[in-house]
């Protein structure tokens, strides 16, 4: 399995050369190798979900093309949007926040900063937990924050308490890590990150790919 | 003799908004590095704080006014920060959702070790010692937010557990547990204690603690004014510092028993064939009369989120001026029930009637009228600046604002004192009392109440059965769920015992109780007061259950 921080470098090449390709016919291609990536790894259906959120985004993106450059064009742009997504998705699909985070600490990047991005992602199922729970208790007690126009000037009763419960939870999140430790210098980590010959393969091969595929492109 | 290993030495705290009013005044205390201790104390008696001045929190973390000495392991805390404290004096927090902050169980472990420095192979093989021996092996692979309240709970321990600390603290770790999670926690504590590590328990409800704690420590106002053994401590009366002995205590000290019995299963075996004296036998109710009018029908709600079946046909009827008490585990689907009342749940079949009409298609909002209802956290609901407007903001957006009414419910809940103050600054029992006032600020036909006393000390919960009780007169219907038996015993007229979405046995408390095998089946325990005064003979090892992780 390769380091993070290969897959890291390997989807910002793809990004590159998504970014870089102009004609419809490339692009198709390269995003249908992104479906057939991630069809492989057998992370289809939790792609489908994700498409089907992004979908009317690209379909917005591109209607608003085609009426200021034309057909062609918009096309190209929707599948761009589409393909560079999907590049990213297939990257954080396979790669465990934490280790991002963890791998990059080794390249010189803060723990802190590592820390907070993989420990915000633990906490959105609990804040929208909590913000469900906000709703309920007020809606029981006549408040009404039904769905639709009319509640809206009754949103501090749902955000009043959401907001001070998120940061009384930053509180308590704060004061349960330091008493774990988390001010001490020279952590470890469990998983040990390093760059095996394979990652440095991976690395090299994938800018050579890249740059014959720009030069392909331009020719 | 071990020597003391966290000594405090006039220790005086004040919060930098109270400095006027120290929440710990002149503490002198020590702890051997391998006591069972238990720190009791009412709400607000300065439990938390003096635990948060052990492992440094308090000066670091907090500011304020902090005068003589902690000295762990020979050292001021000044001197060590949280951290490096933290391999001396591990310390459990109350809320399991803030402290269980990592993708897997296993990282969650990993955390502690992982600020130590320690190679990934020791890292490794920490983790897997450490789960191994409080049997929590299964759970590493899966993500702690998905549990249930009584692993998270036991993961926030195992995962102070791993960095090896001398002493444990825990601060109020029983409350949101049902009897088998508390169980659980109780025998995990005792295994810590076995391996000759210090113990120390933040709790009020002394019957969860003092038949293993070597000592007991009573907080009040800050001071300490009861220390020693549980035997000798609670052979005084103890209530005047807002604490509740064993029932089985108390008996033995009616008895004039030379050796205090701590739980049901001593007293029993000290006093084979005495007649226990009955003034401490709770008064149950009678059922109320089937004459009073229904306000509450439920006929064959069931509900089922996908494949998986939540709820199963559930009918029952709450009549006026009845209290009903929905018992059962974590996780029996309670709140769930509680959740159909007023529509925030919608059943998948079977009908709700309130007063006698169907509620499908009336807006949540709407049926505040009819049904209040208060969940277990009061802060998901306040957003105003003063508890007055807090308590009036339902009834004024319903257009059922009733100045007198709120001025009566103000006194039945005594917040006369706490009105201009911000709900936001108030202690968890005055925030509850508030939550209840707020519920009832519409005056609705039937009252809801999630975990009312999940928390509590003795004092918040005698105040609120004298509330039911004045609520009962004026023909208030009550519906309260709770795995709070000795609560609910007292309490409510009625039980519905659920386990698995299901109501698996109904009636009167001890009728309920009595039905072993449903109790089994529902993963609860009876009451001391049922084990003890029921006459109902011990059979089946219900008391042996109890006290296994003794």
């Amino acid at each position: 399995m390769l380091d993070p921080r290969t897959k890291l470098l390997l989807s910002i090449y793809y990004a590159v050369l998504i970014i870089a390709s102009g004609h419809f016919s490339w692009l198709a291609v390269e995003w249908g190798l992104l479906v057939l990536f991630v069809v492989i790894i057998e992370e289809g259906n939790a792609y489908l979900r994700w498409l089907r959120m992004l979908l009317p985004m690209a379909l917005f993106f591109g209607a608003v093309m085609w009426w200021s450059v034309g057909g062609g064009a918009a096309a190209a742009a929707s599948i761009k949007l589409l393909a560079l997504t999907s590049a990213f998705f297939a990257f954080f699909i396979t790669t465990a926040p934490e280790d991002l985070g963890n791998s990059l600490v080794k390249i010189g990047i803060p723990y802190a900063v590592a820390f907070v991005m993989s420990t915000a992602l633990q906490f959105i199922p609990v804040i929208s937990r909590k913000a469900k729970n906000v709703l309920d208790a007020q809606r029981a007690r006549g408040i009404p924050l039904e769905p639709g126009w009319s509640s809206l000037r009754h949103y501090p009763a749902f955000l009043g308490p959401l907001l001070i419960q998120a940061f009384r939870l930053a509180e308590e999140l704060a004061e349960a890590m330091e008493a774990r430790g988390f001010g001490r210098p020279h952590r470890t980590f469990l998983k040990d990150y390093k760059l095996q010959p394979m990652d440095w393969l991976a690395m090299g091969g994938g800018l050579l790919i890249l740059i014959t595929c720009l030069f392909l492109q331009r020719w | 003799m071990t020597s003391p290993f966290i000594i405090t030495d006039k220790l005086q705290y004040a919060y930098p908004k109270s400095k006027d009013h120290p929440a710990l005044k002149h503490i002198d205390l020590e702890i051997k590095s391998d006591e069972y201790l238990l720190m009791c104390g009412a709400s607000g008696s300065g439990k938390s704080t003096l635990c948060r001045t052990f492992n440094g929190l308090i000066p670091h973390f907090y500011e304020g006014d902090f005068r003589g000495l902690v000295l762990v392991a020979g050292e001021s805390t000044i001197e060590q920060s949280v951290a490096e404290l933290s391999v001396k004096v591990g310390m459990v927090f109350q809320n399991a959702e803030a402290q269980l902050f990592n993708r897997t169980v296993e990282l969650e472990l990993a955390f502690g070790l992982e600020s130590l420095g320690l190679p990934s192979e020791n890292i490794k093989k920490r983790i897997a010692e450490t789960a191994e021996m409080m049997g929590i092996e299964d759970l590493l692979p899966r993500n702690p937010h998905e549990l249930s309240t009584g692993e998270q709970q036991l993961v926030s321990i195992v995962a102070v557990l791993a960095i090896n600390p001398q002493i444990v603290i825990l601060d109020e770790p029983y409350s949101n547990l049902d009897h088998v999670n508390v169980r659980r926690v109780r025998a995990a504590l005792n295994m810590i204690h076995m391996q000759r590590k210090g113990v120390v328990v933040c709790e009020h409800r002394l019957p969860l603690t003092v038949s293993e704690a070597q000592r007991m420590v009573a907080l009040q106002e800050g001071r300490i004014v009861l220390n020693g053994s549980p035997g000798e401590v609670l052979l005084r009366d103890v209530e005047e510092f807002g604490l509740e002995s064993p029932l089985s205590a108390r008996i033995g000290r009616q008895l004039e028993l030379p050796n205090l019995p701590l739980d049901v299963r001593t007293l029993k075996k000290d006093t084979p064939s005495v007649v226990y004296p009955t003034e401490f036998k709770p008064d149950l109710f009678q059922p109320v009369s089937t004459d009073l009018p229904p306000v509450l029908e439920v006929e064959n709600v069931a509900l089922a989120l996908g494949d998986t079946a939540i709820l199963h046909e559930i009918s029952f009827t709450l009549r006026q001026g009845e209290c009903l008490a929905v018992v059962g585990a974590n996780g029996a689907g309670k709140t769930t029930l509680l959740k159909h009342l007023n529509g925030l749940i919608r059943p998948s079949r079977g009908k709700v009637r309130v007063m006698g009409l169907d509620i499908s298609s009336s807006k949540v909002s709407d049926l505040a009228r009819y049904v209040g209802v208060a969940f277990q956290n009061p802060d998901n609901q306040f957003f105003k600046l003063t508890v007055w407007d807090e308590i009036s903001v339902g009834p004024k957006v319903l257009g059922r604002y009733d100045e007198s009414w709120l001025q009566e419910l103000v006194t039945l809940f005594g917040l006369r004192h706490l009105l201009n103050r911000s709900p936001y600054r108030l202690s968890g029992g005055e925030k509850k009392r508030v939550a209840f006032a707020a519920a009832l600020a519409c005056r609705p036909k039937i009252l809801a109440l999630d975990e009312p006393t999940a928390g509590q000390d003795l004092n918040f919960r005698r105040s609120l059965g004298e509330v039911f009780a004045h609520l009962r007169e004026v023909g208030q219907a009550i519906f309260v769920v709770t795995h709070d038996l000795a609560f609910a015993e007292q309490y409510a007229h009625r039980w519905l015992l659920m386990s698995k979405g299901q109501i698996i046995a109904e009636g009167q408390p001890w009728q309920v109780m009595a039905n072993q095998n449903a109790m089994r089946q529902a993963n609860l325990e009876p009451t001391d007061a049922f084990l003890i005064y029921s006459g109902i003979p011990e059979r089946d090892g219900v008391l042996k259950s109890i006290t296994d992780c003794q």
